[in-house]
């Protein structure tokens, strides 16, 4: 797991890339997103289009985001999602739970619109 | 006869895509459909996942084995890890995409094999380990056979 974070008008951007799975790095994601939202950056973009794989740990992941960032009034959004993570989120029914845009500036415009 | 493909990897997360790779393989081989290969990959995975996680508390001097049953009519996985198991009515019964779990942080490897399988079963034997069976049988009216 790979990512890289953008910053910009108060969202965080982040772009992972391989396999969201738990462990190593994928638990440096979580941290990034906990701590970002707890220094007030609640407003959060995760860009899925380069990530082949997420396991139910990787879900665990995408869900203390998402958690972390309602709590503080704010929102964690998902962009580019493949087929094979479109398929486990509705098997979970996780679909009901994260917004997900099919490009970047649907995703972008959707965060302006947000109060956080 | 069956053919018999196994694998034994450390019991590390990184490590699991290598499965992917293998199952992708073995589904092309055996004519499964795309959709039917990802679900199987996914099952593995999350059955690995839970070894590694569960089984072997991340002990990376213990190995998970795979092994792949083919048959001319269903698919067969077996995963075993040497782990002490765990309580299979309780979460065989429970239920995370209720809504008051739906945002649990855990819970879902099994649910996700159950879903994607046509069936899951388990067995925890003291001092071989803890087995899961995944299966998933071939649609004799899709990919490969013709209709009558």
């Amino acid at each position: 797991m790979r990512f890289s974070q953008e910053r910009e008008g108060g969202v965080l951007i982040l772009r992972l890339e391989g396999q969201l799975m738990g462990g190593g790095e994928a638990e440096e994601v979580r941290d990034l997103l906990l701590s970002s939202i707890d220094q007030g950056t609640s407003r959060i973009l995760l860009d899925m289009g380069e990530v082949s794989w997420v396991n139910s740990s990787g879900l665990g992941i995408l869900i203390a985001g998402h958690l972390a960032a309602r709590q503080r009034g704010g929102t964690m959004k998902l962009m580019n999602v493949g087929s094979r993570i479109d398929s486990i989120l509705n098997v979970t029914r996780l679909s009901t739970i994260f917004e997900v845009y099919e490009t970047e500036e649907e995703a972008r415009r959707s965060l302006q619109g947000s109060n956080a | 006869m069956d053919q018999v493909i196994q694998l034994a990897i450390p019991s590390r997360l990184e490590l699991l895509p290598v499965l992917d790779r293998l199952v992708q393989g073995i589904a092309e081989q055996m004519d499964f459909s795309e959709d039917e290969a990802d679900a199987i990959a996914i099952s593995v995975i999350e059955a690995g996942t839970n070894a590694i996680q569960h089984g072997h508390k991340k002990d990376a001097s213990k190995t998970v084995e795979f092994r792949f049953n083919l048959n001319p009519d269903h698919l067969q996985v077996v995963v075993r890890d040497t782990g002490p198991g765990f309580d299979v009515d309780a979460v065989l019964s429970s239920d995370p995409t209720r809504p008051e779990d739906l945002m649990k942080s855990s819970g879902r490897g099994i649910f996700i094999m159950r879903q994607m399988m046509d069936r899951v079963d388990f067995a925890i034997r003291p001092r071989e380990g803890t087995f899961v069976y995944l299966r998933k049988s071939k649609d004799v009216n899709g990919r490969g056979v013709a209709p009558a």
